[in-house]
């Protein structure tokens, strides 16, 4: 199953919007939705929901100042956190992707962009 | 033991950072796992915490192992019967619900067509 979605991610096809052709401009989701997919594993997450989600959940931890989050941002080195709260970070992460990431794989996230990378690269992330 | 920064003394204490860290990461887990309600959580897991915190300047390898150890096997006495896993994740619900089915099986659409008509 994972080789078949990675497959599919593979060669997916972006969908192009219609906005040079239509009057009023549509939004990138609302197209998305109008277009059903029969596949339960073939709605993958966007780079920019993966983004803001990501953003939004490190803002919210409570020793982390919202203003210096970026999508570059290195947890121990540029928010001054510790080695426990990057855990506690992955914690959360998990919990809003609905993810389970391993143990050894967990560890390695220590950054922001390595975050969104894994999480943008996971085919079952929600 | 040598209190110098060799590399041997490095690489130990790495090796126990990362104990530590995949212990926390455990520990928390489990803590969700029994206390469901999220204002429970959240006070079991400060209280977590701060037993970590107590012992974080500690220095001497041996202490720390042993430490490491006991804290290991409060973890084993404490572990959930029934943690909560993602659907799709070993252990899950839905692991393996609907593998995919094997290659060279096709369906053969003759709608019934018999060899004599």
């Amino acid at each position: 199953m994972a080789l078949r979605s990675a497959v599919l991610r593979y060669i997916r096809v972006p969908v192009q919007t219609l906005t040079a052709t239509e009057s009023k401009p549509q939004p990138q989701w609302s197209l998305r939705a109008s277009l059903r997919l029969f596949s339960s594993h073939d709605v993958h997450l966007t780079k920019e929901e993966v983004i803001d989600r990501v953003l939004d959940v490190v803002k919210s931890f409570p020793k982390v100042d919202p203003s210096q989050v970026t999508p570059n941002v290195h947890f121990q080195k540029d928010l001054g956190l510790d080695s426990l709260d990057n855990v506690e970070i992955v914690m959360a992460l998990e919990e809003e992707f609905k993810l389970e990431i391993p143990d050894k794989e967990a560890d390695k996230i220590d950054a922001c962009n390595l975050a969104i990378e894994y999480i943008y690269n996971h085919p079952m992330a929600g | 033991m040598s209190g110098a920064s060799t590399a041997a003394y490095l690489a130990r204490r790495a090796a126990q950072k990362e104990r530590v860290r995949i212990l926390y990461r455990r520990a928390l887990k489990d803590t969700l796992n029994w206390a469901v309600h999220r204002h429970l959580f959240y006070q079991d897991a400060s209280d977590l915490r701060e037993k970590f915190e107590a012992h974080k300047h500690v220095e001497d390898l041996d202490t720390i192992d042993k430490m490491i150890a006991e804290g290991e096997a409060t973890y084993n006495k404490w572990r959930h019967p029934d943690p909560y896993i993602v659907p799709w994740a070993p252990g899950g619900s839905k692991f393996t619900r609907n593998p995919v089915p094997p290659s060279g099986i096709e369906i053969v659409y003759d709608y019934g067509r018999e060899n004599n008509d």
